[in-house]
């Protein structure tokens, strides 16, 4: 029999919210427990997945996607239910059913005022984020791409902190912003396509939008091919959700207000998808534009990085450090997807994942944190390390891992995009270099400034963090280490559709990769 | 081109089956005259009977539409050609009889709040259903004209229904002087269109348009006269200036229904005249409908963002739909795609718009309506259920999927594009990014905490009936959002067997 499993890891979740609704509200254990076993249940799934992921190797096609289903959705128009699972998106699958896995454990006991709105709301997010990761049709991703807000707009209007409303708006706002140009790029491509299809696979390999003309009455726009302008589209979507400084500005208010167990699988995989669209349907679709603009996108990715770093290093909350941090970490991901090598690529998919990793543990930590002292301000905290011994262990796993520190995991990401950006342009690697420079300046700022000298005043009470928090932190810190000694399964399995798309775009056959 | 002369039609009564395919609206008019009666032996304290009497003949006459449906015979003009009994009648009159039905639902704990509740609503009500309907089917110039004063003046007595209150007496003096304005503008204009063809019936028109070569400036400027009789009905700018004003000054419920129902038949109802009737002259009406929307996206959206009262913000946004809803008759009358947007768009706004009136009717509490935006704040916390419903009901006008809204959008601005007018698409996106803003501003309101010194609204007690009709909005802006097929397939029926086409 053929199971439909790409289908189930989007439905578990919905089933166990609808199921949610039928559990008494205040059965905080059962709302828990159903939760739990609904995000491990699609963990479990997915490892297999991924575990039994065949390898593709030498394939010309622009995309093998496996355990592929397609049913008709919408046939009147030429949408399909295509889902779909590739090197490319596999480990960012698993990403995503980790940090949701985690975000789900990390709901605390404290707050179960509404404990069952919660879960919903995490619930649901999770099959939007695997849908977006998953849809191999373009109308069926933008579902799932501006769907995913629904109930991320109740989570951070809900469970927010003190400026969540202004935070929000803000954020909804850029995203929408960015997401209905791509809308309007999206019903381009398919009124254009020649195929009237809104499928992935057909759209690539028909060869319509070349040639077409966009009639914009009044206005002339000589300097961009119509192709340019409908890649743009897609650009603005996703440089606003990675984000790429400038439109960076909803995220550090938007992670300040947002509550840490939910930050999770907030930084954990929603920034993410900006990155992951780019791979998937900016290099695929367009890859003439891109490398057209790859000069100017990398250039904008190394000021990503340089800027994030510089307010990392200005701020005093360590939530928005932690931020902007996060900033600086994308920009790498960007600088190696625009690089348009092929080390370039892979790097960025690995560091999607390992800044995944690390930057659920630095919410995590800076939530026990404040949860314990009351404060965010780094100033007024110092010597956790002898009352928090544990914390301090993680944090500086954590620490290590986010300033790129060779033998975790952040370094090798860092490293290979590093080599990409080389062999794109010196100068750009070496100003990106810099950012690590300034990610070792702020990151070990941050670290000693917490967790050594004398105990502070508000420090002087607080406890180690419990059992439960550490087995939240364990795992991440011991992949941290285990992926940056051993990085291979993911790189490896992304390859194949990476060094597809860098020949597609570049036009050149492509450069030996130096690093896995 | 000269009227020619009008052959004399010997005199014959219409078949049964003519009647037959007359159902729907004969059930409901029928209803009106039972309801009037009714009222003279039901007991004061058992209106509520009324309400119920009334959902009966609706669903009556949902099934006569369902059956019309499926009828292999429909799909042709009754009463020599002045009445259409055609899918898309029937597909408009769905729409609007599932919006009579869930009004007629919430009205009568609201109306007893408020003291008002007489038994001539309910009747009116019907009245005016039966009116949108004629229009839906109406293919010819003088049986739009009548079903637009039936369901006018319905709508003008129940937006002063509110009679000890000066606000409503001024919005149904306001909506009764400007409506029979558009009223005038629209049988004038009906009246050129006929001096030019010599035909009152659509199909007649349509077939004399086609054939004719020159175009007189008086044809022109019957064409657009009609075309702004029927825009004030559907609120579009520059027309669309009694609609705050009586929005907000009518009684929540009437409002919740003229704001969706009017819209759905005037749409309707242009749909038919313009993309079906006046196709030939397409490029002489193209530039002012392209305007019109255009305008009503800017006027209301903009115009929204300083709202205060939600009732006069739903109004704006309102005008703002419409502008997008046009959008589907400005494109090309060869691109079906714009009708079945239009279809698409109507059933989408009708479930999120009653929904979100619904609302802000079952909520409102005892003696005054719930308006001011001050009111919304902390719902969340009292009534957790139904700010989760309002929230969507916004996220879906704002056009996020996976809602209705997002689809009646999205239809449109494919329509648009495919068309060849991006800039039309343009500047929905444009105006949607700015609509967001409004929306999800009244939406968070409800999140936040009253102030202090604040007292908090009085909500009313969720009510059976109130919790019914927002578990079904809810449910249909889901089902429009994700299971996309069932209502589209049915648009792209209800548009393929539209009649003056099938005549052609």
């Amino acid at each position: 029999m053929n199971v439909p499993w790409l289908t189930l890891v989007i439905v578990i979740p919905v089933g166990a919210a609808l199921l949610l609704q039928v559990v008494p509200r205040n059965l905080t254990a059962a709302v828990k427990g159903v939760t739990l076993l609904a995000t491990a249940a699609v963990a479990v799934i997915v490892g297999v997945l991924v575990a039994m992921l065949p390898h593709t190797v030498g394939s010309d096609q622009p995309l093998t996607f496996h355990y592929e289903e397609t049913h008709a959705w919408i046939p009147g128009i030429g949408a399909s239910y295509h889902l779909g699972l590739d090197g490319l998106s596999a480990w960012l699958l698993a990403l995503n059913a980790g940090v949701f896995l985690l975000g789900a454990l990390a709901v605390s006991r404290r707050s179960t005022e509404r404990l069952r709105f919660y879960c919903t709301l995490l619930l649901l997010t999770e099959a939007a984020t695997a849908g977006v990761l998953l849809a191999a049709d373009l109308l069926l991703f933008y579902l799932f791409w501006e769907g995913m807000l629904v109930p991320l707009y109740f989570l951070l209007s809900n469970y927010g902190g003190e400026k969540r409303g202004p935070a929000t708006l803000k954020f909804i706002l850029y995203t929408v912003a960015g997401s209905l140009l791509m809308l309007l790029s999206i019903i381009w491509l398919y009124v254009n396509s020649g195929a009237r299809s809104f499928d992935l696979e057909t759209l690539i390999t028909s060869s319509g939008p070349a040639q077409a003309v966009i009639v914009i009455p009044g206005i002339h726009v000589p300097t961009f091919t119509p192709q340019e302008l409908v890649f743009i589209g897609f650009a603005l979507a996703f440089a606003i959700k990675l984000p790429l400084v400038p439109f960076h500005t909803w995220l550090p208010d938007l992670y300040e207000a947002c509550p840490p167990a939910a930050l999770v699988f907030f930084a954990g995989i929603v920034s993410k998808l900006g990155a992951y669209g780019f791979i998937r349907f900016g290099l695929t679709l367009f890859p003439e534009p891109v490398n057209h603009f790859k000069w100017f996108l990398a250039g904008v990715a190394v000021l990503s990085i340089i800027y994030g770093a510089l307010m990392a290093l200005s701020e005093r909350d360590i939530k928005r450090i932690v931020a902007y941090a996060s900033i600086s970490h994308l920009g790498f991901v960007a600088l190696g997807i625009f690089s348009l090598t092929q080390n370039g690529v892979n790097g960025s998919i690995i560091q999607m994942i390992n800044h995944g990793i690390i930057i659920s543990a630095l919410f995590l930590i800076v939530g026990f944190i404040e949860a314990r002292t009351g404060t965010r301000d780094r100033r007024q905290i110092a010597g956790l390390e002898r009352r928090m011994p544990w914390l301090y262990a993680f944090f500086l796993v954590a620490t290590l891992a986010a300033l790129g520190m060779p033998g975790m995991n952040g370094f090798v990401g860092e490293f290979t995009i590093m080599l990409g950006a080389f062999q794109l342009n010196w100068l750009y690697a070496v100003l990106a270099g810099g950012g690590v420079v300034l990610a070792c300046w702020y990151m070990l700022r941050l670290h000693q400034g917490l967790m050594h000298g004398p105990p502070a005043a508000l420090v002087e009470r607080v406890r180690d963090i419990r059992m439960g928090e550490g087995l939240l932190l364990a795992p991440l810190a011991a992949l941290m280490i285990f992926l940056g000694v051993y990085p291979r399964p993911v790189g490896d399995l992304a390859r194949p559709a990476v060094t597809q798309y860098v020949a597609r775009a570049t036009g050149t056959p492509v450069l030996p990769a130096v690093y896995s | 081109m000269l009227a020619q002369a009008v052959p004399i039609v010997p005199l014959v009564t219409p078949s049964a089956k003519d009647l037959l395919g007359l159902l729907p609206e004969l059930i409901l008019g029928g209803g009106f005259v039972v309801l009037m009666l009714l009222d003279l032996v039901v007991p004061a304290r058992r209106r509520a009977w009324l309400a119920a009497f009334a959902f009966l003949f609706i669903a009556a006459s949902f099934g006569a539409c369902m059956w019309g449906w499926f009828d292999s015979g429909s799909g042709r003009a009754l009463y020599f050609g002045s009445i259409a009994y055609d899918k898309y009648a029937m597909f408009i009159n769905a729409v609007l009889l599932i919006s009579a039905a869930l009004v007629v639902i919430i009205s009568p704990q609201y109306l007893n709040r408020r003291g008002l509740h007489y038994g001539e609503y309910y009747a009116l009500i019907l009245a005016a259903t039966t009116g949108m309907m004629l229009l839906a089917g109406a293919m010819s110039l003088m049986v739009i004209f009548l079903a637009i004063e039936l369901l006018s003046v319905s709508l003008y007595i129940l937006s002063g229904f509110s009679r000890h209150e000066e606000r409503s007496q001024e919005a149904a003096l306001k909506y009764l002087l400007l409506g029979g304005f558009a009223s005038g503008f629209l049988l004038f204009g009906m009246a050129l269109v006929y001096g030019e063809t010599g035909h009152t019936q659509l199909q007649q028109i349509e077939a004399a348009l086609r054939v004719s070569t020159n175009v007189d400036p008086l044809l022109l400027a019957g064409v657009i006269l009609i075309f702004i009789g029927l825009a004030f009905k559907a609120s579009l700018v520059p027309f669309h200036t009694w609609t705050p004003d009586v929005y907000q000054g009518a009684p929540t419920s009437v409002t919740t229904f003229m704001s969706v129902a009017t819209k759905v038949a005037a749409f309707a109802v242009m749909v038919r005249v313009f993309t079906y009737t006046f196709p030939a002259v397409y490029a002489h009406w193209q530039a002012i409908v392209f305007l019109v929307a255009i305008a009503s996206m800017l006027v209301g959206n903009i115009a929204a963002l300083t709202q205060t009262s939600v009732k006069r913000m739903l109004a704006y946004s309102g005008i703002a739909q419409a502008g997008y809803i046009l959008i589907g008759v400005a494109v090309s009358p060869s691109e079906p795609l714009g009708t079945i947007g239009v279809l698409y768009y109507l059933a989408a706004y009708a479930v999120t718009n009653i929904g979100a009136f619904a609302v802000i009717t079952v909520m409102a509490g005892r003696g005054e309506d719930l308006d001011s935006y001050a009111g919304l704040r902390g719902l969340a916390y009292r009534r957790p259920y139904v700010a989760a419903a309002m929230g969507l009901f916004l996220l879906s006008l704002g056009g996020f999927p996976p809602t209705a809204g997002f689809f009646g959008k999205f239809f449109v601005f494919a329509a648009a594009i495919k068309s060849g007018q991006t800039s039309l698409a343009l500047w929905g996106i444009a105006t949607s990014a700015v609509s967001v803003f409004y929306y999800l501003r009244v939406a968070l309101l409800m999140y936040q905490r009253p102030a202090a010194d604040q007292p908090e609204y009085q909500w009313s007690r969720s009510t059976f009936g109130g919790s019914a009709v927002l578990l079904a909005t809810t449910a249909g802006t889901l089902v429009l959002g994700i299971l996309v097929t069932l209502v589209y397939s049915a648009a792209a029926a209800a548009q393929g067997a539209l009649l003056p086409v099938a005549a052609g």
